[in-house]
């Protein structure tokens, strides 16, 4: 009921939303996973593209950018994943 | 003799072979490329649902408002609020209904200029208000930390060091997804 109210009052109500609890006296490791969720979520990068105006040439290039990396990332993995395929029916393709 | 000159210039024919691809004469241009933001620790590991997988209980349930914490339920613990930015880290201890008890600052502590925005500077700053805190009776804690800086995580970990029970850490770094327009940017 108490939760209710307050996720009622609140959209990110403190304490319930992006909290993690410390076990084992392991601050380290919950200060890494709240790091890690908040970068997984896109909050940090949020906050990082939007202390400073970003003109919309800037936003066109970066976006540009991000969809060429992605490309070649997806191609490159699937690159790598081909050389370093196991069972190969060949084994040396090539190599005679 | 016949033999000899015909070996000179096999092997002369063999050097002109490069077996390496020749090296590019027009270095590449990394200026063009926005460089990585360095981040926060722990933020780039990826696999997030294996971690989550094996530990329970590390996020706030319905009950985790009445859950005890040295007899204390944690809705009532004190709050200890951490302010982290580029150039300073401000510390402040509250009751739970966040009245201020505390404050101390990396300025305060005697770091100046751009030290005071060192991770070194926010970790003696933690450990002083931990002492300090012990003193006025707060042993439990909860820790919100806001803001993006260099004291982020070594804040915490002195607020452990100084002898502070954590309980649990949460952020609240204010973040818009439709902001008002903000300052022009910095020119490099």
């Amino acid at each position: 009921m108490h939760l209710t109210i307050k996720l009622l009052a609140n959209r990110h109500p403190s304490f319930i939303a992006r909290t993690v609890f410390v076990k084992n006296n392991d601050v380290d490791d919950a200060c890494r996973l709240v790091n890690r969720i908040l970068g997984k979520e896109g909050i940090l990068e949020q906050y990082r593209l939007t202390r400073y105006y970003e003109k919309p040439f800037q936003t066109r290039r970066r976006v540009n950018h991000e969809k060429c990396k992605a490309i070649y990332n997806e191609d490159m993995e699937r690159k790598i994943q081909f050389v370093l395929r196991k069972n190969r029916h060949e084994p040396f393709p090539g190599c005679h | 003799m016949l033999n000899v000159i015909k070996n000179a210039v096999r092997v002369s024919a063999l050097r002109c072979i490069h077996s390496t691809a020749p090296q590019a004469t027009e270095k590449f241009d990394h200026k063009r490329i926005p460089a990585d933001d360095e981040g926060v620790q722990g933020e780039k590991i990826v696999d997030l649902d294996s971690v989550l997988k094996l530990k329970q209980n590390i996020f706030p349930t319905l009950e985790s408002d009445s859950l005890l914490f040295g007899g204390v339920p944690y809705k009532d613990l004190p709050i200890c609020n951490i302010r982290v930015t580029h150039n300073n880290t401000v510390f402040t201890v509250t009751d739970s209904a966040g009245l201020v008890k505390l404050t101390r600052s990396c300025g305060m502590e005697g770091f100046k200029n751009t030290k005071k925005g060192t991770n070194i500077a926010a970790q003696t700053t933690a450990i002083s208000i931990a002492t300090r805190a012990l003193d006025k009776g707060f042993k439990t804690v909860r820790v919100r930390v806001r803001g993006l800086g260099p004291g982020r995580l070594s804040a915490v970990k002195g607020l452990q060091m100084g002898g502070l029970d954590i309980v649990s850490i949460t952020d609240n770094t204010y973040v818009s997804w439709n902001p008002p327009r903000p300052r022009k940017a910095r020119r490099l």
